[in-house]
């Protein structure tokens, strides 16, 4: 009878072509806002990457991952692409669900403001909101309270006279989490 | 548990070792979510959540050079963690769900791969 001997083999990923196309482009322009592209370099010099975008909805995680992965050694080579340990894709609700973003820029418009409700949900949007809570909704959020803040001074910058209105909360998290710590 | 298994081992916990939520699973589980790791990994189910248990293993392995995967090795791990997790969750046990045949066939190879190779996790 044959004997056949099979070694261990990378399986072919699923890469999702034009999000592929997309992260390039986000990877390379360096964007200072928009939704997140996190990495954390280790001391062995691997990297770990979440990239925060909506445009996973509805993308397998596994398809997330190797679509990540193709985009880096697309931007930035494979050898940059071999020094990421992990690869992960992540929505913004998605993200928030698991205590990852608990920083929020809210808007706090009143009678008499310069600037409009619709203009406020417009440049959250642009600052990198994500309408995947609710197209009504947008919800601009960040996981330390320095990204929140500089957030806050760009949409200032965005929507003239808009300075008051833009508010950075935090969600307290339950006694419950707090106790398992 | 073969992922569990793995994690804990790497900590140099023997075999005979009990394993208690407060002293192993929590602190694991504390552990991935936070930097440098960044895990996704949801309050509820977070013990049975093999796609966060399998990117917690290559994340530590990752940490130290002598323990880190190789790059195949380590996408392979990861990606029968997410493919086990979009598929299965510790509470189909109560319910009367039947999965397709397509996913249990999915699910037996992904398992399959990780026994076969659970010397090397």
């Amino acid at each position: 009878m044959p004997r056949k001997r099979r070694g261990f083999e990378e399986p072919p990923r699923h890469t999702v072509a034009s999000l592929v196309e997309r992260l390039v482009d986000e990877l390379k322009s360096d964007r200072q806002s928009g939704q997140p592209t996190i990495e954390e370099e280790f001391p062995t010099g691997k990297l770990r990457v979440n990239v925060l975008w909506d445009q996973w909805e509805r993308v397998p995680l596994e398809d997330r991952t190797a679509t990540i992965l193709r985009a880096y050694e697309l931007a930035e080579g494979r050898e940059y692409r071999d020094r990421i340990a992990l690869a992960s894709g992540l929505t913004v609700p998605e993200a928030h669900a698991a205590g990852m973003l608990p920083y929020q820029v809210i808007t706090a418009v009143r009678k008499g403001d310069p600037v409009t409700v619709d203009q406020c949900r417009k440049a959250l949007i642009d600052e990198g909101a994500s309408v995947l809570f609710g197209p009504d909704s947008p919800q601009l959020r960040f996981s330390t309270e320095d990204e929140a803040e500089a957030a806050r001074k760009r949409l200032a910058e965005r929507l003239p006279n808009s300075e008051p209105v833009w508010v950075v909360t935090k969600e307290v998290g339950m006694v419950e989490d707090l106790a398992q710590r | 548990m073969t992922l569990k298994a793995a994690y804990f081992a790497l900590l140099g916990l023997a075999e005979e070792d009990e394993i208690t939520w407060p002293r192993h699973i929590q602190p694991a589980i504390n552990r991935g979510r936070s930097v440098p790791l960044s895990i996704e990994w949801r309050k509820q189910g977070a013990g049975h959540n093999v796609r966060a248990w399998a990117e917690l293993l290559v994340g530590v392995r990752a940490l130290a050079a002598a323990t880190t995967f190789g790059t195949a090795f380590a996408a392979q791990v990861q990606g029968c963690g997410q493919r086990l997790g979009q598929l299965w969750r510790e509470t189909l046990r109560y319910h009367k769900n039947r999965a397709y045949l397509y996913e249990v066939r999915q699910v037996r190879e992904v398992a399959g791969w990780l026994l076969v190779n659970a010397d090397d996790l």
